[in-house]
């Protein structure tokens, strides 16, 4: 990202010199830093955000747009993601020691080590037409790989048709972003519960002569998932990353596919805004599992 | 009168010796429990393998990972002594993918090592010191935390306006010391309660004494299991630095390897291994840590082990 931005924006060409020096000066680029520092917050609580270099629009236009996509495809996956990763968790949690277990925890460390862009081009070459495998096995089959929907379906339409086409886009990059961040949570769930497990009040419970499914719901469950909501929203920084390349590998126009975009045009305002977007909802995250903490631990108290 | 005669115990050691007996025996403790969990050795064979691969590289790869090869053209399919093919510059994609390991296994110990060194110390003095300068460290660490790490990886690649090597690690390192300064604050949030501390302020010993020679060699077991995890995360952090064309151009990394594959459209024209081979190399290098680490933490962390 280092470099000049207004050699992005106007021709290098000796003519274009004015031009160049008055842009610079209307975009303060050429004050001290601390003082475009200063000048960005003010504008950022006046809700000024700033006109992209390369598009000529303002930014809060271009990410608002963006920002519905990559809200579905991340809450999607997270959705997924929470009810596959506590079933799985909390299941290997029972049987630790087992073979489920073990097949989960070594299965979950795996898709823990790998990069998600390269599962997501893996997918992406499986699921394709024409792939390798349908070739080899009848019936397999070729799910869109790039794009929000198809493109014939220009423009968006509230109808059955758009909707289920966007729902099969979606798939993919779902599926990739699901598989990548399932280990993180299904691995902190299962310790979590094996840490409420040596408690004495669930030896107590299967004293008592509760079966195993009735200690789980009634005793096991309740205090290992309020650590988890905590866990999950602290992750949120971590899907987003991990949105950041599905988004690229899929051609699904977010947030994050924007922001490589700007890196390569250089276009600072666009950058900033994406920034303060992507803090504000991790804060937001958190403020959320904190309600929902509340909700759920009814130890916890505000002081 | 005034002076004390130093009493000679037969048998008694000076207490540095004490000392170093007591480590070596902890240090002979862990290697037998280490050597002892299916878990923890599987790890280090696979960690063995390729720091073998990293090191012996200019032994192993036929070709050189930067010059293009004399016998094909570029693109060239897989087979015969080129078991991957040749890239888009007729370089010999399996002497590459050998050479990777070199960058990827250097880049990710030592950006965890910055990581952890930094970490280490935030985490150390924010548990320590308490009050308002942890109140402070601790929400900046919630703000660098909340910010997703590829961007700031990107911020901080843009204020160092360079990437060389150094660079690359200094980025991942200097973003990546988040989650280790909150570990080891907990850490020593619990070891500050310890009898041994209050001992050490009875007999008149300075902060940064118990600081030092207290509370981080207790916690020390748990940074390193930590770091060892950082290991792998800064893998990762490389590889997708590199697939974004943000790493360092000047050498192979197995990122780079993918990058320019998928760039070449290497799937389709039959160059399946151009990108399956090197994503794969990440992703067993990146398991090999993580189940050494989590091994190591399970052995070293008393919580655990008490199960």
């Amino acid at each position: 990202m280092p470099g000049d931005p207004s050699l992005s924006i106007i021709p290098r060409d000796p003519k274009f010199r004015g031009l160049r020096d008055y842009m610079i000066s209307f975009f303060g680029l050429d004050r001290p830093q601390w003082e475009q520092f200063v000048i960005y917050l003010q504008r950022l609580f006046t809700l000024d955000w700033g006109v992209s270099y390369q598009d000529h629009r303002p930014v809060a236009d271009i990410l608002f747009h963006d920002l519905g996509w990559t809200l579905l495809l991340v809450g999607t996956s997270t959705i997924i993601t929470i009810l596959i990763g506590i079933a799985v968790g909390a299941y290997s949690a029972v049987r630790r020691g087992k073979a489920f277990d073990f097949v989960s925890t070594g299965i979950g460390i795996f898709l823990y080590g790998m990069p998600i862009f390269w599962l997501g081009l893996v997918l992406q070459s499986a699921f394709r037409k024409n792939s390798v495998f349908q070739t080899w096995i009848p019936g397999w089959p070729a799910l869109p790989t790039s794009g929000y929907y198809d493109d014939r379906l220009i423009p968006w339409n509230w109808d059955i048709v758009h909707l289920a086409d966007a729902g099969l886009h979606l798939l993919l990059p779902a599926l990739t972003l699901s598989l990548g961040t399932l280990a993180g949570i299904s691995l902190v769930m299962r310790n979590s519960l094996i840490d409420v497990m040596t408690e004495d009040f669930v030896t107590t419970a299967r004293a008592k002569g509760l079966s195993p499914r009735q200690v789980l719901r009634r005793h096991i469950l309740p205090n290992g998932l309020p650590p988890m909501v905590s866990l999950i929203a602290l992750d949120i920084a971590f899907i987003l990353g991990g949105a950041y390349q599905v988004e690229v590998i899929f051609r699904y126009q977010g947030i994050g596919f924007r922001t490589i975009e700007a890196i390569g045009s250089l276009d600072y305002p666009l950058l900033q805004f994406i920034i303060v977007i992507g803090g504000v909802a991790v804060v937001l995250a958190n403020l959320l599992s904190d309600f929902l903490l509340l909700w759920l631990d009814p130890r916890i108290k505000i002081s | 009168m005034g002076t004390v005669d130093v009493v000679k115990v037969p048998g008694a050691i000076s207490p540095f010796r004490a000392r170093a007996t007591v480590v070596s025996r902890r240090m002979q403790d862990i290697g037998l429990q280490v050597f002892h969990n299916k878990t923890a050795m599987a790890g280090l064979i696979i960690l063995l393998f390729f720091t073998f691969l990293a090191v012996a590289a200019p032994l192993i790869a036929p070709y050189s990972p930067l010059t293009a090869v004399p016998d094909v053209g570029p693109l060239t399919l897989p087979g015969g002594v080129h078991p991957f093919g040749t890239n888009q510059f007729g370089y010999d994609i399996y002497s590459q993918v050998i050479w990777g390991t070199q960058i990827s296994l250097l880049v990710g110990v030592l950006a965890a090592g910055v990581a952890s060194v930094i970490g280490t110390a935030v985490g150390l003095i924010s548990g320590f010191v308490g009050g308002w300068i942890d109140e402070v460290i601790m929400r900046f660490n919630d703000v660098v935390l909340s910010i997703p790490w590829l961007v700031l990886m990107i911020v901080v690649a843009a204020r160092l306006n360079y990437l060389d090597l150094a660079g690359i690690i200094l980025v991942i390192g200097l973003t990546g010391w988040s989650v280790t300064a909150r570990v080891v604050r907990s850490q020593v949030l619990s070891l500050k309660e310890r009898m041994f501390v209050e001992r050490g302020r009875m007999i008149g010993s300075s902060n940064a004494h118990i600081l030092l020679r207290h509370i981080f060699p207790n916690a020390f077991p748990l940074i390193f299991a930590n770091t060892i995890l950082t290991v792998a995360i800064s893998i990762l952090s490389e590889s997708v630095l590199a697939f974004l064309n943000l790493s360092v151009k000047s050498n192979v990394s197995w990122g780079r390897i993918i990058a320019e594959a998928y760039q070449h459209d290497a799937l389709t024209i039959g160059m399946a291994a151009w990108i399956i081979v090197p994503g794969l190399c990440i992703v067993f290098l990146v398991f090999g840590f993580y189940l050494f680490g989590y091994a190591l933490d399970e052995i070293l962390n008393p919580r655990l082990r008490r199960r």
